[in-house]
């Protein structure tokens, strides 16, 4: 404890310096924690979702939509117990940076598969018995301030749906009740959009409520072989693998996202560790006065390694701190976007060790220095 | 028993292959209480010979033995406690910690030490006080004059009650005046505090104020002069 003083004044002696360093630590931890933040976000909707459901799409792409008339061929598939479809809306509100997931449900269906979307009784019939109503998240309605009642207008986004604006009513602000489902989205009845549409009678996938969770590939085999030769091939998975291949319409953000933060996190390491190489060039004399009188080398390298330390840990606090301040759906307001959780615990915990780290191999090599420097030679290379 | 004893102690570098012969043989004892100079020009082996006594160098032959201990066979972690209870270095540019104050910079040997934070602060007030600096606990190194510097580094030296001081040109960055405030400290810390020292110079009005005198030249003792004989 008696030589954390002299940690914190040798820190001190170059302010500008040392204050550059916590900032550049700061902001690998921020990137770091935001980015894993952004990739949790992603992979929310993979994590939580059921094995129970399994999901329907073209076997091309998710962009193409099949004929409703599907549905009763898969409802007739042994082993799925009920089913329901969606359709991807891609609407924009008033400004396409106000970019939020919308989509078309059959919603008695689609309510009763996903019970994770929590509604009060009252809200649920509204929604119901309302052709152009439509419920919203409550993490979307706190960003854009959406309350029950309210008007929504949405201009076309997709060619299929026409060119005429469509006009919602809020019924329900819905909570989410579970991973798979989150609370930034808009879900408002399939006929609306339908009426609307170039080409009538289109779901962009079915998702089936099956019975027993470990007949879900033999389940799917059948689907899939209903549709075989067809103009219309099917891909049915798992919800979890579906939701994967969703995530994957953006490319391999594992990958990328995970490569930017090593990125960072290494050019930090390297800038921390030439500044404190160069500070302890700086004060090779005054660590050949030490040892001349009586520090042993392990202490010079424990105060030297601890600088450094102290140092990205103080960066590594504010770094996570700022990105559990910004990174998250309300302050961004791009939650929406990406289906964000924020910076979570676990993000912070993972950035501060990664300061650690950070500290600790930045500070190595000058500690290492520092510690086998020859008192005789840095004496006399000061007189 | 003599408190320093070097017997036959050569020193020799290695620079691109060649060697550079620094000490050759040197023989000394100096006794317990004992002020001693070491005098000779540039490149004599004089700072050699004082690194040796403090175990910051290494003899390439010889042995020195300081009180009970043979120094020279100490491992360097060995060599640094041993460093930290000894030895009390003062150096010519007095090497203080900058953004240490002075208070700290003499508190910084006794940090090595199981002192308590209030038994550290009563150490470093008595050296401040008997260097004459008491009041000055709280300056740093650049708001103290360059005779103020060599007296806070001298209570550095002497904070942990050392076996022995060593000076490596203690006045040799110093005015006249402050040279000379500088020298009768030393002097008192050798006659009032029986402090054994060995101080390195080429003033020789600094030689004057020390009991013996050692000359050395091409690293070899050339003459042996008791001051005031």
């Amino acid at each position: 404890m008696k030589f954390i003083g002299l940690i914190l004044k040798s820190a001190r002696r170059s302010k500008r310096r040392t204050l550059l360093t916590v900032i550049s630590v700061a902001i690998a931890v921020f990137l770091f924690a935001a980015l894993r933040a952004v990739l949790d976000g992603f992979n929310a909707g993979a994590e939580g979702s059921s094995s129970t459901r399994i999901v329907t799409q073209r076997s091309t792409s998710l962009i193409f939509s099949m004929p409703t008339s599907h549905a009763e061929q898969i409802r007739n598939t042994p082993g799925v117990q009920d089913l329901t479809w969606a359709s991807w809306f891609g609407g924009i509100y008033k400004d396409p940076r106000n970019f939020f997931a919308q989509f078309a449900i059959e919603p008695e269906s689609y309510l009763r598969i996903y019970p994770e979307i929590l509604l009060t009784p009252d809200e649920r019939k509204a929604f119901l018995d309302d052709r152009t109503g439509c419920i919203v998240g409550d993490g979307l309605a706190k960003v854009y301030g959406f309350k029950i009642g309210d008007k929504i207008t949405l201009k076309v986004g997709i060619p299929t749906y026409g060119r005429q604006d469509f006009d919602f009513n809020v019924r329900g602000i819905y909570r989410s009740g579970g991973g798979s489902v989150d609370n930034q989205s808009m879900w408002f009845h399939w006929k609306y959009a339908d009426e609307r549409s170039v080409v009538k009678g289109q779901a962009g996938w079915y998702v089936m409520q099956i019975a027993n969770p470990d007949h879900a590939a033999q389940v799917s085999a059948a689907i899939d072989q209903k549709f075989a030769n067809s103009p219309y091939e099917t891909k049915t998975e798992t919800e979890r693998a579906f939701q994967s291949s969703f995530v994957s319409m953006f490319g391999n953000l594992n990958l990328l996202l995970g490569s930017i933060g090593i990125a960072v996190v290494i050019t930090t390491l390297f800038v921390a560790g030439n500044t404190m190489a160069m500070s302890v060039r700086e004060r090779t004399t005054e660590i050949a006065v030490m040892r001349t009188l009586g520090f042993p080398s392990s202490t010079i390298f424990l105060l030297i390694a601890g600088e450094g330390l102290m140092m990205a840990i103080l960066g590594g606090v504010v770094g996570a701190g700022l990105a559990r301040a910004i990174v998250n759906p309300e302050f961004l307001n791009a939650g929406t976007f990406i289906p964000a959780v924020g910076v979570n615990g676990a993000n912070m915990i993972t950035g501060l060790g990664l300061s650690v780290l950070i500290g600790l191999l930045a500070g190595l090599i000058p500690a290492t220095m520092a510690s086998r420097l020859k008192i005789v030679d840095a004496l006399r290379r000061a007189a | 028993m003599a408190l320093i004893d070097l017997r036959d102690v050569t020193k020799s570098y290695r620079r691109d292959q060649i060697e550079i012969p620094v000490l050759d043989g040197v023989t000394i004892t100096v006794d317990g209480g004992d002020f001693l100079g070491l005098m000779g020009p540039s490149g004599s082996g004089k700072s050699t010979l004082l690194n040796l006594l403090a175990g910051i160098d290494r003899p390439t032959r010889g042995s020195i033995r300081i009180g009970e201990v043979e120094i020279s066979r100490l491992s360097e972690r060995a060599l640094a406690g041993w460093r930290a209870r000894h030895i009390g270095f003062i150096f010519q540019l007095y090497n203080l910690i900058p953004v240490l104050t002075a208070f700290e910079n003499v508190e910084l040997p006794l940090l090595l030490t199981s002192l308590s934070k209030k038994q550290r602060r009563d150490h470093v007030m008595t050296a401040l006080g008997i260097v004459g600096l008491g009041d000055r606990e709280k300056h740093y190194p650049r708001q103290l004059s360059g005779g103020q510097e060599q007296r806070v580094a001298i209570a550095r030296a002497i904070v942990t009650d050392p076996t022995l001081l060593l000076a490596d040109e203690p006045t040799g960055d110093l005015d006249a005046k402050s040279a000379g405030e500088v020298l009768t400290l030393l002097q008192r810390l050798n006659q009032e505090f029986k402090k054994t020292i060995v101080m390195v110079t080429h003033d020789p009005h600094a030689a004057e104020r020390a009991a013996r005198l050692l000359h050395l030249e091409k690293g070899t003792l050339v003459e042996q002069v008791k001051v005031g004989a």
